[in-house]
């Protein structure tokens, strides 16, 4: 038995052991908060064989000792401030010593920033990192209580500094080993008063710089280092004597009041893709977005900030800038050693003026949006940014020598800034991609300055893109962790379905569906097989119609590491030649895939329909069932139009078939949209070496759209039953109907360019007039008018029915009045909560607790929501990817130039967009000679004496060819897909 | 308002005894004598400040006496839209155990929770003795002081308890320190057409117009500054009159038999004169107005006494709960 002694106090003593603090709710009222501690002798320190401890230890007993400062071993216990600057570093995994983590440090730590907070967990959490949590408040030696007149952050210093000097002293009490050979507790501070401070007291302590520079890694550490404090880079001569480039930002109260009463704005910063001197931020106080001109304005907002906005005079408020201005012509000349220096900088100024100059007047009030300055920084969300050195950036006098040197790097998002950083190793680091974060922007300083954090690799190899890609989009990749696979079944692989009993637990509440002809239709490699159906004739004349979903929930339980990481991931991603998925893939792949010939758990939507597919009735149920045959949507299509097959699957095929088609007339005369996506295949010559391939557009067959109909109607089965008995915090998705405004420009050009008119009154009447956009001779025409129109919509999201508004649950696309996802559990997490309040609401198993909490599925939700827009857009870069390389092995093919026909989508003062159909990418064609400019139509002409022939009109819609070719930026190494001109008029030259 | 009832032959007794010389009380007592008083405060650790106090706990029992239970809680009211005052307000309520007068029916007992709330409130949220420190935005937040006091049981002089409570429970209360968030448009550089409009800053224009929108707790650790003028909160001696004598610190017996009762309530601020905030005649008796003057120059000495030792008690009482606690936890 171990004793467990608790020090209880009486009542006097409270005031010592309670810890109160006051707290101040969203509503503005003050609560004061007691917090009873209990303080004990049996805190473990967690070194190894420690003889007074006896508890748990991960640090090993001597320390560690390859620091040449510290030769008789040594532990490291960081201060706060050392996690809040520094975390790259602690995570860095050359960086490993073994680490006392307080809990003083904890608490602050999630006090100051929950990111980092939760980065920190993990850290200590991580195999390769040796680190322990030691619970000084609790521990009675080491708790302390704050004195008369003492700030919180020097009490907490005061109890870090009583933590290390207790440590000091016991040490010795485990082991036996003389004192002179004593492993050192390091107190990691940059606060040199702390420092002092201890020194006093006789303990050890270091600065975070000093500790790094005797470590045998410091060249490579020493970059991760983030430039704080005075030891730092040595900051550039001008600074001092340069008056600020950007306005100082409000303080963060002084923000906080002015958004709480209206006068300034808070909203997302978004930076504008095609020119880097503007940017958005959209706010719930104006329908358009407050548009954010010149640097002055954006004032150091990167991407992706929560910023807050102050609107300018509605007389000074400006349109958008109707030219493609790109960051790396403008400032090529900008040199990262010197760009402070006064002379450069006015230079820049200059042509930045100059490209900003456009003439007010000829733009039309009605285009004219809100304008504004951003005065404060409410949260910076920089992360970890993919970037390459910019080669011009790099010290001319001496290109290979490994002496520090200030470079920039350029992000591969044209929505980032240019960052200024400093590197010993800069030479090896040219043709690589690597990544940076953003420490500070001064006000003195046009660009952010950052850190190295580390290389993914060389430019173009795939593994760089990949795992860049993956960075940059913020999917979570790593495998999966020990006590993750250990909640998968113990058999394994050889985990099957139990012979049926009433004894064995995974048959209880089941319904025996192995009789039934059950196949499932995916596309062709799909692994992970969610859904399966199948239909038949019952005697009544009416059909039998059931979906059957992978069983996830009965393998992936609630509050599980395993369920917990799903929660994080949210939602498998697929990039073209890679699954990174959601669960493990024992679990997707294997016992949760719906494979044919094998028993499989699912969970079945069962409907009785009429021969006009009117729902008599429907029932949902746990099941077992064997599927007959896995076809791809090819093969079942064969087999339906096969007229020789008469056997039981093709006809259930057929059956379903015809039930689709008559879903899918009354889903549309609801009035749904067919929207439109450009989706291209990519073909993978071979899985390995996956270089010669080829990109084609995606067709669709008969059988897709029998698979979607029956899949949309299980999901609104589904959703209308969880919503009815879970009203509160159902899971359910929706699709706003977009504003009006949207749709403002594309009506606008449809009407001028070709006389057609656009109905956004309702979906029903969307989807009417999106029909009669048709160029009898371009049939692509009608696909680009429905691409064009989808991006004006607003994204479907996930919401818990608790939280919105009733009248607001509708899906807009699908004009259905409630929707939610249930048919992919594999793969999406919120199909996942769906099917476990489905259990619930036929009372298969008891809901968890925590999804009767509303604030917890809106958590939940919102990472979900989030993981599943990162996903497609981490899916679209990867295709885009292979698309380059697509191109660039065809140029290599056809030496040299690659031509394909394309549309013009919009039209800039110096050049167009256009989409390239075949290839389902967007590029931008520049002029670099005058041409003229006609925003009121929509086109811009290129005036015969450029072109030696007449004068050639451009207006968006029409029909070009251009050339692509991807061209390497020299100073970046990345590629860039170029586009010219082919015809009407060849603009290679323009 | 004798909250037990006496028979005549009773009454008649204990006013002899009282009236005779020397006169004689029930627990051998001298008529000016007090019972001993115990008090603790932060006692309600969830309070911004909060009393127990008992008059006449019994040595030998450790039960016994008069006590009060007074709890301070400060919240943050709306003036704009909710019932806050600017500049912050006091409201004080008393309610009765029903234990403390188990024979009363539970309107007898309202009715006397009542009486009591009445006044302690005329006296004590009286616009004269508001704190300075209860504002928080100027005409939009203020703090509410609510002071509520519970009556635990009642052996005689329980508003002598009332006003002690609620003076040492004012004494412990911390007000959370707020400061002020405001935001103010600043003038762009660019010089603009409707300068002229903007409204000249004028001597005669006393309009105070605050941009303050909101406030911060800049230190949450901290429990706050102690309550504005702390030494102002009165005290309140009842002057038990049978003529022609009166006595202190009546037991229910002898509150039973006395006809009169005068209670004043004194407050006696550091650098100025002490002075009456409230008086109160209880009880069918009479007595003449010129005797009042006398009277309420006696109670004036007999509050600046219980006002004296209140004080070292509640210094005396900081220093444990503070200094002593976190030396007894170092030295642990």
């Amino acid at each position: 038995m171990v004793d467990i002694t608790i020090k209880k106090r009486s009542q006097t003593d409270a005031v010592v052991t309670q810890r109160k603090f006051f707290k101040k709710t969203a509503r503005g009222k003050v609560i004061k908060v007691l917090r009873e501690r209990y303080l004990r002798d049996d805190v473990p320190c967690g070194i190894q064989d420690c003889q007074a401890c006896q508890g748990p230890g991960m640090l090993p007993s001597a320390g560690e000792s390859a620091h040449p400062s510290f030769s008789t071993g040594h532990f490291v216990l960081p201060d706060t401030n050392v996690f809040l600057s520094q975390m790259d570093l602690m995570e860095s995994n050359l960086f490993s010593p073994p680490t006392i983590l307080l809990q003083t440090v904890l608490d602050e730590v999630r006090h100051r920033s929950l990111p980092l907070y939760n980065r920190l967990k993990a850290l200590a959490k991580a195999d390769d990192k040796r680190i322990w949590i030691f619970y000084n408040e609790y521990r009675s030696e080491t708790a302390i209580i704050r004195e008369e007149g003492e700030t919180p952050n020097d009490r907490n210093d005061r109890g870090i500094r009583k933590a290390t000097s207790w440590y000091q002293s016991h040490l010795p009490r485990g082991r036996s080993a003389s004192p002179s050979h004593q492993p050192k507790v390091v107190l990691l501070t940059d606060d040199a008063a702390n420092r002092r401070k201890a020194e006093a007291e006789g303990l050890a302590a270091s600065s975070v710089r000093r500790y790094v520079e005797g470590m045998k890694d410091a060249t490579q550490l020493l970059d991760v280092l983030v430039s704080v404090g005075d030891d730092a880079i040595e900051p550039t001569r001008a600074v001092a004597a340069r008056s600020a480039l950007y306005s100082e930002y409000l303080p963060t109260a002084t923000v906080l009041a002015g958004v709480k009463s209206g006068q300034l704005h808070q909203g997302h910063f978004n930076a504008n893709a095609y020119n880097y001197l503007e940017g958005s931020v959209n706010v719930p106080a104006f329908a358009k977005p407050i548009l954010l001109v010149g640097r002055e304005n954006m004032n150091r907002a990167v991407n992706g900030d929560v910023v807050a906005v102050e609107v300018f005079d509605e007389t000074e408020w400006k349109a958008p800038a109707d030219e493609v201005i790109d960051q790396e012509s403008t400032l090529k000349n900008d040199d990262a050693e010197d760009s402070e220096e006064e002379g450069e900088g006015e230079e820049v100024l200059g042509q930045e003026k100059k490209a900003l100059r456009s003439d007010e007047k000829a733009r039309p009030p009605s285009e004219k949006q809100p304008t504004g300055r951003v005065v404060g920084i409410i949260k910076r969300n920089w992360r970890a940014y993919v970037c390459h050195i910019d080669t011009a950036s790099l010290s001319t006098t001496l290109p290979t020598s490994l002496s520090q040197q200030t470079v920039f790097a350029t992000p591969v998002s044209r929505l980032l800034p240019r960052i200024r950083l400093r590197t010993r190793q800069a030479p090896q680091l040219l043709a690589q991609k690597i990544l940076v974060t953003i420490d500070r922007w001064p006000a003195t300083a046009r660009y952010p300055e950052g850190h190295f954090v580390r290389a993914l690799g060389r430019a173009e190899s795939k593994d760089a893109e990949q795992e860049s890609l993956l960075l940059e989009f913020d999917v979570p990749y790593r495998p999966f962790g020990r006590a993750i696979l250990a909640c998968l079944p113990v058999e394994g692989e050889g985990w099957v379905v139990p012979p049926k009993s009433a004894a064995a637990p995974e048959w209880r509440d089941r319904e025996d569906l192995r009789g039934l002809t059950i196949c499932s239709i995916d596309p062709p490699g799909c692994q992970d097989i969610d859904d399966a159906l199948h239909a038949r004739q019952l005697p009544n004349g009416n059909i039998e119609a059931g979906v059957h979903i992978a069983d996830v929930s009965h393998f992936v339980l609630p509050d599980n590491p395993m369920d917990s990481e799903a929660a994080a991931r949210g939602t498998t991603v697929y990039l073209v030649d890679k699954r990174i998925d959601m669960l493990p893939s024992l679990l997707g792949t294997n016992l949760c895939s719906l494979r044919p010939h094998v028993e499989r758990l699912a969970f079945s939507v069962i409907w009785e329909l009429s021969p006009d597919a009117e729902i008599v009735n429907v029932r949902f149920t746990k099941s077992v069932i064997a599927s007959k045959a896995a076809f791809t949507y090819d093969e079942a299509q064969l087999r339906k139009d096969d007229v020789h097959m008469r056997d039981e699957l093709t006809q259930s095929i057929r059956l379903l078939n015809s039930l689709a088609i008559k879903l899918k007339a009354g889903r549309m005369a609801a009035g749904a949209l067919n929207l439109a996506s450009p989706e291209v295949k990519i073909h993978l010559d071979s899985s390995e070496s996956s270089d010669p391939i080829e990109v084609e557009q995606k067709e669709l067959r008969e059988t897709n759209s029998l698979v979607e109909e029956f899949m949309l109607l299980a999901n609104i089965s589904v959703a209308k039953k969880i919503q009815d008995t879970f009203p509160q915090t159902a899971v359910l998705r929706r699709h706003l109907p977009p504003p009006r405004t949207n749709f403002e420009k594309l009506q606008d050009i449809l009407k001028k360019r070709k006389g057609m008119t656009l109905d956004v009154s309702s979906s029903g009447a969307l989807a009417a007039s999106l029909d009669k956009c048709i160029d009898p001779k371009e049939p692509a025409f009608n696909t680009l008018v429905r691409i064009m129109a989808t991006r004006c919509m607003l994204s479907a999201e996930y919401f818990c029915s608790g939280s919105v508004s009733r009248d607001t649950f509708g899906h807009y696309g699908l004009a259905t009045p409630i929707y939610t996802h249930f048919t992919s559990p594999i793969r999406r997490y919120a199909d996942v909560l769906a099917h476990r309040q489905l259990a619930a609401s036929i009372a298969h198993a008891p809901l968890h607790p925590s999804l009767h909490s509303k604030s917890h599925v809106e958590r939940v939700l919102d990472v979900v929501n989030r993981r599943h827009r990162m996903a497609q857009m981490a899916g679209r870069a990867s295709v885009e990817f292979y698309v380059g390389l697509a191109l660039k092995a065809r140029g290599e093919r056809e030496q040299g130039l690659v031509q394909e026909e394309a549309f013009v989508i919009r039209t800039f003062r110096n050049g167009l967009n256009v989409f390239v159909f075949k290839l389902g990418i967007e590029g931008l064609v520049m002029f670099k000679r005058e041409i003229k400019f006609d925003v009121d139509n929509y086109t811009v002409t290129i005036p015969a004496e450029l072109t030696g022939k007449s004068d050639a009109t451009i207006a968006v819609f029409d029909k070009v060819t251009v050339n692509i070719e991807i061209e390497k930026d020299k100073n970046t190494q990345r590629g860039k897909v170029k586009m010219t001109l082919a015809k009407p008029v060849d603009s290679r030259n323009l | 308002m004798a909250s037990i009832s006496l028979s005549k032959s009773e009454k008649s007794y204990i006013q002899t005894s009282l009236t005779s010389t020397p006169p004689i009380r029930g627990d051998g007592r001298s008529l000016l004598d007090y019972r001993p008083i115990a008090l603790e405060i932060g006692v309600v650790p969830l309070a911004n400040g909060s009393v127990r106090l008992n008059i006449g706990k019994s040595t030998h029992e450790g039960a016994g006496g008069t006590e009060v239970l007074a709890a301070v809680k400060l919240e943050v009211e709306d003036v704009v839209n909710g019932d806050g005052v600017d500049g912050g307000r006091v409201v004080c309520s008393v309610s009765c155990s029903p234990a403390a007068y188990p024979h009363l029916s539970s309107n007898a007992l309202d009715d006397l929770s009542y009486d009591m709330t009445t006044v302690l409130n005329q006296t004590l949220a009286h616009p004269s003795l508001r704190p300075s420190n209860l504002g928080i935005l100027p005409k939009k937040k203020s703090w509410g002081l609510h002071l509520d006091l519970i009556v635990l049981a009642d052996s005689g002089n329980v508003f002598d308890a009332l006003f002690m409570a609620a003076r040492a429970a004012l004494w412990d209360t911390k007000v959370p320190v707020t400061r002020v968030v405001e935001y103010q448009a600043k003038k762009g550089g660019a010089v603009r057409q409707d300068d002229m409009d903007v409204e000249q800053e004028s001597g005669l224009d006393t309009r105070q117009v605050s941009r303050a929108v909101d406030f911060e707790l800049p230190d949450y650790w901290d429990e706050g500054e102690t309550l504005a003028g702390q030494d102002r909160w009165p005290v309140c001696v009842t002057l038990n009159i049978v003529s022609p004598i009166y006595y202190l610190d009546a037991t229910l017996q002898e509150e039973a038999s006395t006809p009169l009762r005068l209670l004043l309530a004194l407050s006696f601020p550091k650098t100025e004169a002490p002075t009456l905030k409230a008086s109160r005649l209880l009880g069918p008796g009479e007595v003449e107005l010129s005797q009042i003057k006398a009277l309420v120059q006696d109670g004036e000495k007999h509050a600046g006494e219980l006002f004296a030792a209140l004080e070292a008690k509640l210094r005396e009482e900081d220093v444990r709960r503070n200094q002593k606690a976190r030396d007894r936890f170092i030295l642990r």
